[in-house]
């Protein structure tokens, strides 16, 4: 079966796939979008779209372990990462079971949703630009690759990314190491759409005694700097934002934001898909991840609902297989999918989807499959390589004064002060956020203190007092280290290892470098001494036996995790030697083949990469226009 | 006895729990509890044999927390001593009053969340001076001041 | 306090009696709330997604009203005043100031209340003139309000409406207040002040002959249908279609209400109900005591400190838990559940 002429056939509805669709088909341009997970989830009208998001709710409220992906359908047909199944790895024994193949050293440790709107139905909403040194990491520091993009040159992406996303913070709080201040970086009048998300009262109390403190790493002094974290979650317009949209100029050839000041009315949050009034704020419902049961929290289905449908046609279920190529040409002449109509059988048809342009957007991981198994893109035999994502390391205490942890969005401040420095020579750099729920990632509380009461014999009154005294003063503090990009990191595939639809899965080579590993002994040294100089207790305990993620460093052991922020694999570069895809995130080998998503970034930098991915993906979209009305 | 039951489980709730009658009552789940308790509906996956000794060790249960109640009706430093020396030891009642604390606390029975409201009901949210995460939203902005 | 400066005929021609009719506007809108909410609350968690839907679109309107209201008088330097035990009507009880021919309760979601409902948000007829005292309907009162409120701003040199910078500044704007099944219209001109009414109105009893209300032609939203009409598909337990008239009536698909999906609360309840049961009197003083911060919290932000209205939004959560775990406790020796009482406690 094939599928009629499109303009551009997308593989994957994140905000990848979402954006370049909404984007193209409102400049009139005929789209097909396939889709990997179930018809029910692309509802967009009201009754369906609720229906099926409050099946995810009701989903997530039933599981017993309420982790990232617990809200979202287990899918045979299209199986995917859960961080249920990363485990300790036994060297030289079989990979343990899951979705990932993976071969170690160690775990990865971060999953995705293959579902309508991806992975970031389950994002927690930080919207943090780049630093203008992550950019040039190798001119600068030696380490890594440089982009063969600036900070500059992705600014005007960068603000479309914010309107999309609808980004809450101030840019006169964003004061970051090694970087021109907030003006200088992000232009004078520059504001966000929506004022910050009110900081948290445990950062409010966190940052009495932390703001401005010195701590001492590696013989150096440096001053602790709290800041505000910028977030893709509804909060108070801003009256000066002066942008409303993004439009394709056909005369300039390029992407606008629109827009003018002086309407009526502000800008208006954008609310969730199935009723215009819920959503318009964050209502603190403290589960950003693995959802924001009144779509506060952006998510790429906000972004798909404002596609033009006339123009827009989606194939859900339909599992992205192979690309077929032209041998003489190169260009790619359609997508093979498999279309499953239960996601528990193994049946299936096979569909080819026919466009002038093709866009992968189906994740790092997914994308980098697809190549390996078509083989395409990979002259610079890149495909697959430099996987990364940030490695967490994550300290936990407990705090003098209760500071009420467990309310509001995941994280709301942080610490920039190790986001860029000269010790990224050296080791990695990282971002501290406080976190706001607690211990729950580390230690699954508050069940698990329920159980540390009842061990100690506690019941009634005194049980209850232990628990409220307990779980008011938990303090978490995460140490995102930037996971530098290794050939060695990364995704293959082999025969042995296919899913039910005879697809592959992907096999993970996996491990840390010094480099990392030094970053968490400094991350720990500097734990270390704000917790003491905060009276906070600390209560961190990385187990050699359990924790999956336990590595050693000089005779130390620390614990990583996942951060979710699965990045690498297709690397954007100078030349078709060094890169499989060039700064307009065209592959090299195929004049008519884009990869989107964040595989494409050559670094991770500090930020949670959605945002810079958003801006990346909105550089591909203008670039399919230009090359469409060429 | 199926009322009575049901009133002496709202009764030791309150004492193990440290909540009081109305405030368990407040949460709905007084009734669910009950049944997850006394394993009505029946489990299917239990064969008869351990629904047996299931029912049998829910019986004396029951008996033991009637009596305490009865001995200890006055004095509510002897009441805590029965309690702590005779439900609360994994050893007595398979670990019940435990068990109970925890269904009150977590929602949870074993490995498994009760139900929806089971998980939004958790005392332990509430203790917390919070909220279940994903349900009952204290609204925007609640995080920037201490709980109401 | 209601209707102090308000004239037998129900006109409005001082600036003090428009004071007072407004005031008399907070206290309406304000009234009608915790009959709504008993019934929204009542309804079980998971059933009557129709009913649920309906009545909470209707109660955060008329929170929008109230602030609509609050908005028009502080405009015209007025003070709306709602800190004050007289502030919190009786249930049951009329609508301040009415003709007095219906009782609202606090009471479940049933047929009975949607009954009540209907009266409440019942359109004007042309044949009632404009009326701010001993009124039929909720809008022959509002149409004596715009009456007034032009009457009285052309008869005053320079006009009503505050030029004073601290007293502009009292305005509850969209900086504030969202979610809310409306816009927010900051009032500082005639205009605004008609604008605001034609919204309250609109939004309550329709556009004249339809079944809309004004929301979609003033502001480009969705078709929505008017109070009245909202709660009459409840009624009917059938859906209107968008070529339903008033005469019509609903004549689209049938809806399933649950009228028995409802903890049975006890009807206008009263702290001194429970005067037996301490644990449960002490839960019904303190979903009393917040609501009564809640009042507070409203007052204080309408009269200089709008940035208070955030807490007051995590009050109405708090509200709202503490009613429905009110009404999953049984009152010993009845069939009833207990409820919210909105008694003013300090």
């Amino acid at each position: 079966m094939k599928t009629d002429h499109y303009d551009v056939v997308i593989a994957g509805s994140g905000i990848a796939g979402s954006l370049i669709a909404k984007t193209l088909t409102r400049a009139g341009k005929k789209v097909l979008l396939l889709e990997a997970g179930l018809q029910a989830g692309v509802a967009l009208d009201s009754d369906g779209a609720y229906n099926n998001y409050m099946s995810y709710l009701d989903r997530f409220y039933n599981a017993a372990a309420k982790v990232p992906n617990s809200p979202y359908p287990i899918l045979k047909d299209a199986p995917t990462s859960n961080v249920l199944d990363v485990v300790k790895l036994t060297p030289g024994g079989p990979p343990p079971p899951g979705y990932l193949v993976q071969m170690g050293p160690l775990p990865f440790a971060s999953d995705a949703v293959r579902g309508p709107g991806g992975t970031m139905l389950h994002w927690l909403g930080t919207t943090l630009r780049m630093l203008p040194n992550d950019f040039k990491m190798k001119t600068v520091y030696n380490q890594a690759v440089d982009w063969p993009i600036t900070a500059d040159d992705l600014r005007p992406y960068y603000e479309m990314a914010e309107l999309e996303i609808g980004v809450s913070g101030e840019v006169s709080e964003q004061t970051y190491p090694d970087t021109p201040a907030p003006k200088a970086y992000f232009g004078k009048d520059y504001v966000f759409p929506m004022h910050k998300i009110p900081q948290s009262y445990l950062d409010t109390e966190i940052a009495k005694g932390v703001q401005n403190m010195t701590v001492k790493l590696n013989k150096r002094q440096y001053k602790i700097n709290c800041i505000s974290t910028p977030q893709g979650r509804n909060s108070t317009p801003n009256a000066k934002y002066p942008y409303r949209d993004v439009i394709w100029n056909k005369a300039e050839k390029k992407l606008k934001l629109t827009g003018l000041l002086g309407e009526k009315y502000d800008y208006n949050p954008v609310p969730s898909i199935w009723d215009a009034y819920t959503g318009q704020r964050c209502e603190g419902n403290a589960s950003c991840v693995p959802i924001c049961p009144v779509q506060a929290k952006y998510n790429p289905l906000k972004t798909l609902k404002r596609s033009n449908f006339d123009h827009l046609t989606i194939i859900t279920q339909a599992v992205a297989s192979t690309i077929n190529i032209d041998e003489k040409t190169k260009e790619v002449t359609g997508i093979v999918y498999k279309r499953y109509n239960n996601p528990d059988s193994p049946e299936y048809t096979t569909g080819v989807a026919a466009g002038k342009i093709y866009v992968l957007a189906a994740n790092a991981i997914e994308n980098a499959k697809i190549l390996l198994a078509s083989g395409a893109a990979n002259s610079s035999d890149q495909v697959g390589r430099n996987l990364m994502d940030h490695m967490v390391m994550l300290t936990w205490g407990l705090t003098k004064e209760k500071i009420y942890p467990y309310r509001g969005p995941g994280s709301t401040t942080n610490i920039a002060t190790f986001r860029d420095g000269p010790f990224r020579s050296e080791h990695a750099a990282w971002i501290s956020p406080f976190d706001n729920w607690g211990w729950s990632w580390p230690v699954f509380s508050p069940g698990s203190d329920v159980s540390d009461g009842l061990a100690m014999g506690l019941f009634g009154k005194q049980l209850r007092d232990y628990l409220n005294e307990r779980l008011t003063r938990q303090f978490l503090l995460h140490f995102e280290c930037e996971q530098s990009p290794d050939p060695d990191n990364r995704v293959t595939i082999d025969h042995q290892y296919l899913d039910p639809l005879g697809n592959y899965k992907p096999i993970i080579h996996y491990y840390a470098t010094d480099y990392m590993l030094k970053s968490m002994e400094a991350a720990k040294t500097v734990s270390d001494q704000i917790f003491a100089a905060n009276g906070i207790e600390d209560h961190t305990v990385y187990n050699p036996v359990t924790d999956a993620g336990y590595v050693t460093y000089k005779g130390q052991g620390y614990t990583y995790r996942g951060a979710g922020h699965i990045v690498g694999t297709h690397r954007m570069g100078f030349n078709k030697h060094d890169s499989v895809v060039n700064h307009e995130q065209r592959t090299w080998d195929h004049p008519n083949l884009f990869l989107a998503g964040c595989g494409n970034m050559p670094t991770l930098g500090t930020s949670n990469p959605s945002l810079t991915m958003t801006a990346l993906t909105f550089k591909a979209a203008e670039a399919i226009l230009k090359q469409l009305e060429k | 006895m199926a009322n009575n039951r049901a009133d002496l489980f709202l009764e030791i709730s309150a004492l193990l729990t440290g909540f009081n009658k109305a405030e368990l009552q407040g949460t709905g789940m007084v009734a669910t509890y009950y049944n997850t308790v006394a394993n009505i509906p029946q489990d299917p996956n239990y064969s008869d044999q351990e629904l047996a000794a299931n029912e049998a060790n829910v019986g004396f249960f029951f008996e033991e927390v009637n009596s305490i109640l009865k001995e200890n009706k006055k004095d509510e430093s002897k009441l805590q001593q029965a309690i702590a020396g005779r439900l609360m030891p994994l050893s007595a009642y398979n670990g019940l009053a435990q068990s109970i604390i925890t269904l009150w606390y977590t929602g949870s029975w074993g490995a498994n969340v009760v139900n929806a409201q089971a998980y939004i009901q958790g005392l332990m949210w509430d203790t917390a001076e919070a909220h279940p995460p994903g349900a009952k939203q204290p609204g925007f902005g609640s995080w920037s001041f201490p709980p109401l | 306090m209601a209707g102090k400066h308000t004239r037998d005929d129900g006109t409005i021609r001082t600036l003090a009696e428009l004071k007072s009719a407004l005031q008399n506007a907070i206290e309406l809108e304000h009234s009608t709330i915790p009959t709504y909410l008993c019934a929204l609350y009542s309804i079980q968690d998971g059933t009557n997604q129709k009913a649920v839907e309906t009545i909470r679109s209707i109660v955060v309107e008329e929170m929008l009203h109230m602030i609509l209201a609050c908005n028009i008088l502080n405009a015209i330097g007025g003070e709306p005043a709602i800190n004050k035990p007289g502030f919190v009507p009786t249930y049951p009880g009329h609508l301040p100031d009415s003709d007095n021919s219906f009782v609202i309760n606090l009471a479940k979601f049933s047929r009975e209340s949607v009954d009540v409902f209907l009266k409440i948000e019942k359109p004007a007829t042309t044949s009632e003139p404009p009326k701010a005292k001993g009124y039929q309907t909720i809008g022959q009162f509002y149409q004596a309000v715009r009456i007034g409120l032009e009457y009285v701003n052309d008869n005053t040199p320079g006009g009503i409406f505050t030029k004073d910078k601290k007293q502009r500044a009292k305005q509850i704007t969209a900086e504030h207040y969202y979610g809310s099944g409306g816009q927010i219209i900051p009032v500082y001109t005639i205009d605004d002040a008609r604008e605001a009414i034609a919204e309250i109105v609109g939004q309550g009893e329709g556009i004249d002959d339809t079944i809309e209300d004004s929301d979609q032609q003033m502001f480009g939203q969705g078709i929505e249908y008017a109070h009245y009409f909202r709660f009459n598909e409840l009624h009917e337990e059938r859906l209107y279609k968008d070529t339903d008239t008033p005469k019509s009536g609903p004549t689209g698909d049938r809806i399933v209400v649950e009228w028995d999906a409802v903890y049975n609360m006890k009807p206008n309840p009263k702290m001194d109900d429970f005067k037996a049961y301490p644990e449960l009197l002490e839960k019904v003083r303190d979903f009393n005591r917040t609501y009564t911060l809640l009042l507070d919290n409203i007052h204080n932000a309408c009269n200089g400190q709008p940035d208070l209205l955030m807490k007051g939004v995590a009050m109405m959560y708090q509200l709202k838990y503490k009613a429905i775990a009110l009404m999953n406790i049984p009152v010993p020796g009845t069939r009833y559940m207990a409820g919210p009482s909105f008694e003013f406690e300090k």
